[in-house]
């Protein structure tokens, strides 16, 4: 044995002993070595997390873990059989908790339940003060004055004060913030945009009359201006908790909302706490909320007792539906307000022919496809607005009903004559090689079968999938199926006026029609709310027949909630909720 | 000694440079825009081209690289985008230290077991039991992790449900027993076999024999002799560990949902998150350089030969 190679097994058992040790500092010495990287042991439990909760790659089975091992785990709440007002839901990890930055429901849903602004959502919808205990709007439409509850205080017990909105809408439209959707709900204040591309310093448009008295003047009337404000980009923030905490400053956040932030471990669990001060009827009455934002199946976790709540995937949407199934008694859809559909380009042939893009939506049979896929729990989509939208239906809407030959008809009328003079058509869809969901297969196979027609499916990422579809010359024939728009605001303007407006950043297809864009001129500043429903019924007919788009299905969630969860309400879209909810048990 | 291992480290920065360069190379010519990722149903040409000012990513490829270079090497990794505006490092040291712990924890168990079957299997040469050794060793090596994974999790999640199919609570938790079973499948495999072949080499040699003619025991031949030598070729493999283990756990991650660095890398990924994804692909890369600088140092050390070249 040479004198070096003496040496090596000592090597050996001193890698294997680090090994080891690495494995117990790991463990044991991680959170303080966090800490001290990041300032404070809370900081280090603070961080968003990585997994997302509908990991497909995780399939469904048992996740026994959280009841069976509290004391080691820690991680894990107390389970919901203890008693106590505490909620426990699946949630899923928060990009931010940032009001001004948030823009995509993960956060949102959190955010709304720590902060909140002048005004909000009832449970149906209509607007309601909030912050602000009543307003008055200027006879042009154009200013209006908040007055706000002198009784709200922040977390802290800080009076909430107009400067303080002043601030906070300054900050929002300030470009160094980064807000992604401070232009499109705070754009129309008069000095929000130039401050957003950095000509100004202030917003004029926002002014603090007194402590309790704001006076925001927007560019022009827009009946759907206060729908914008109930979106977080329009709430109130504490300048000191936000120029104190830096970049990170949502670690510890000064809200005024229903609930407090009372515990962020990411990927792990998120928890809230009752907000005791808070301002406003209904009093939240849950003490806690615990989200848990670890895998494993969901619908699993809620039958071994773990979750109070459960969204149904649609895996296991025919053992819910099912009446003989006990499950189904716990069951609880709600539409939401999104559509999916799928989208023509209608500067790119074959569907720059409005003759094809009829045909197309005549070729399908949507009622018959939609039941079978999704085992008739949505809504076949025959137009475009959702009817969960308050103070708008159209009942008299005529459809491109399923008439496939009529589909032939309008093909041989259109200006190729004939599908084999169509050039190859290429349908996108979302995903990542894997199968591609059913309801493509069944659109493809239809226009197969009634048309003639050879539809090539690609899938794309996300990411790319969205740049492709933003670029000035949208390169896609055909795309969507399972991609869909949802309501940022409960209002028609929000799908037909940011969808189908000649040149708007959302109109995708391309579709353009000055007339339209002429009733959406007059809808956008119409305060009769009758004749404001007629102009947008206009548009909508006028869409479906020229046919931008094939219209699906409307939205829906589908909730698995305990009996003894009371109050239970699920909106349509993302606004506060919990301060509804009870547990009776 | 020293000069040797001062030359092999200077050479890390350069390595590091040329990965980041790729990375970031990529990402600046590939298909999609993590502005338009990030801003996604709000999405506006006006606000797109605003934010990539704030972001900087509208200057030229090269002034963006070489400000990340400065930045980096002030160890500003810099700021997340789809977590809005958190710095990575932040982000990433908690994910980091899971992957940690799962890596450690497998390399650990499949390295003691590993060594074991290959004494094991080498003192039962040619008999059967060595037999089935050497062909699960071949087996467990040949299959990839994203084809045991789902077969664990069908076994031991759905079929037998005995453990977690998912989630993570902590590694000495239920819900660690699967990945780290996963991850250790490979270090185990390769142990085996090399201890196995450096056991039957040294068996044969003619202190072996001298020993064993002393009347010395069995076991103490095997472990004072025969293992002692047999292991010089396994500490080369322990640096190797270390960079395929990274890659090992990117799918582990996901396929186990555990909030790591490989779930969290697949992730920023989607959402085209370049600043941890260049973050994460500089650590793996430092990873990799550092097993190998290890795996050469020891070979420097085993054999005086290769200092001097």
């Amino acid at each position: 044995m040479s004198k070096e190679s003496r040496w090596i097994p000592l090597i050996a058992v001193v890698l294997l002993v680090c090994l080891g040790a690495v494995c117990v500092i790991g463990v044991l010495g991680g959170t303080t070595f966090l800490g001290r990287l990041t300032g404070t042991e809370e900081a280090a439990s603070l961080e968003g997390g990585a997994r997302s909760s509908e990991s497909g790659a995780v399939p469904k089975a048992e996740t026994r873990e959280l009841v069976e091992t509290p004391e080691e785990t820690s991680v894990t709440p107390v389970p919901s059989s203890a008693g106590g007002q505490v909620l426990i839901v699946p949630g899923g990890d928060p990009p931010t908790l940032d009001p001004h930055l948030s823009g995509d429901a993960t956060s949102a849903e959190y955010v709304v339940e720590i902060f909140s602004g002048l005004v909000t959502f009832d449970q149906e919808l209509n607007i309601v003060p909030d912050l602000a205990k009543g307003w008055d709007v200027s006879d042009d439409g154009t200013v209006y004055t908040f007055q706000l509850r002198d009784d709200a205080v922040f977390h802290n017990g800080k009076p909430v004060r107009a400067q303080d909105f002043k601030w906070s809408i300054e900050r929002a439209c300030d470009f160094r913030t980064r807000s992604t959707t401070a232009d499109t709900y705070l754009g129309d204040i008069i000095g929000c945009r130039d401050k957003l591309r950095g000509t100004a310093d202030e917003v004029e448009g926002v002014q603090a009359i007194d402590d309790y008295t704001l006076e925001i003047t927007i560019d022009q009337p827009r009946v759907y201006f206060l729908s914008k404000l109930t979106y977080p980009t329009g709430y109130v923030l504490d300048q000191e908790n936000v120029e104190r905490g830096g970049r990170t400053w949502t670690d510890k956040p000064n809200g005024t909302g229903p609930f407090k932030l009372a515990e962020f471990r990411f990927g792990e669990l998120i928890a809230l706490e009752r907000n005791e001060d808070y301002y406003r009827e209904p009093m939240p009455q849950l003490e806690r909320i615990d989200f848990i934002l670890t895998g494993g199946s969901r619908m699993v976790m809620y039958e071994q007792g773990e979750l109070d709540m459960a969204p149904v995937g649609l895996n296991d949407i025919e053992r819910v539906t099912d009446p003989t199934n006990p499950l189904n008694e716990e069951l609880n859809s709600v539409e939401t307000m999104g559509i999916f559909y799928i989208g023509m380009n209608n500067n790119q042939p074959p569907f720059d022919d409005v003759k094809v893009r009829q045909a197309f939506n005549h070729a399908l049979d949507r009622q018959r496809i939609i039941d079978v896929v999704y085992k008739e729990t949505v809504p076949v989509a025959w137009g475009i607005v959702p009817p969960t939208m308050p103070g708008y239906e159209n009942p008299d809407l005529k459809p491109l009903e399923y008439d496939p030959e009529k589909a032939l008809e309008l093909i041989a009328e259109s200006k190729y004559g004939d599908v084999s003079e169509f050039p190859d058509i290429t349908f996108h869809v979302l995903g990542a090689g894997g199968a591609t969901g059913r309801i493509i297969e069944a659109i493809v196979a239809s226009y197969e079968e009634n048309l003639g027609v050879q539809i090539d499916v690609q899938q794309t990422d996300w990411a790319t999938f969205l740049s492709d579809l933003n670029r000035p010359d949208n390169p896609n024939q055909m795309w969507g199926g399972e991609a869909g728009w949802i309501a940022d605001y409960p209002d028609p303007h929000d799908f037909l006026d940011i969808l189908f407006r000649c040149g708007s950043a959302q109109n995708h297809t391309g579709y353009c029609n000055p007339e339209v864009d002429d009733l959406l001129d007059q809808a956008g500043g119409e305060y009769d709310s009758e004749k404001r429903e007629a102009l947008y019924r206009q548009v909508e007919q006028t869409v479906v027949e020229e046919a931008a788009w094939v219209p699906l299905f409307f939205g829906v969630d589908d909730w698995l909630i305990k009996p003894y969860v009371k109050g239970a309400y699920l909106p349509p879209m993302v606004i506060p909720k919990y301060q509804y909810y009870s547990v009776e048990r | 000694m020293l000069a040797y291992l001062v030359r092999r480290l200077l050479w890390l920065p350069i390595l590091l440079i040329i990965v980041s360069f790729i990375t970031f190379a990529l990402g600046y010519y590939g298909p999609a825009d993590p502005i338009v990722a990030l801003l996604g149903r709000h999405y506006d040409p006006e606000i797109a081209a605003q934010l990539a000012h704030e972001y900087g990513f509208d200057q030229p490829f090269f002034v963006q690289y070489v400000k990340y270079l400065g930045r980096i090497v002030h160890l500003d990794f810099g700021e997340s985008i789809k977590y809005r505006n958190q710095p990575v490092l932040r982000l990433l040291i908690p994910r980091l230290l899971i992957t940690i712990q799962l890596n450690a924890v497998s390399s650990f168990i499949g390295v003691v077991i590993g060594v074991g079957l290959g004494v094991f299997a080498a003192l039962k040469r040619g008999r059967p039991t060595d037999r089935i050794v050497v062909f699960g060793v071949v087996f467990g090596r040949a299959v990839p992790v994203f084809v045991a994974g789902p077969i664990l999790l069908f076994l031991f999640a759905r079929m037998i449900p005995v453990l977690p199919a998912g989630g993570w609570n902590g590694i000495f938790s239920r819900s660690a027993i699967l990945p780290v079973l996963l991850l250790s499948i490979g270090p185990m495999a390769i142990f085996a076999r090399q201890t196995r072949a450096g056991m039957l080499e040294v068996m044969g040699q003619d202190y072996i024999r001298t020993a064993r003619a002393k009347g010395m025991r069995e076991m103490g031949v095997v472990i004072a002799h025969a293992l002692r030598n047999a292991f010089i070729p396994l500490l080369t493999i322990l640096g190797f560990l270390l960079g395929s283990l990274v890659e090992g756990t990117f799918l582990t991650e996901t396929i186990f949902g555990i909030p790591g660095m490989g779930q969290f890398a697949f992730e920023a990924l989607g959402g085209r998150d370049y600043p941890v994804i260049i973050t994460v692909t500089l650590l793996v890369a430092i990873a990799y350089a550092l097993g190998n600088l290890w795996v050469d140092l020891l070979y420097g050390f085993v054999d005086p030969r290769i200092r001097q070249a």
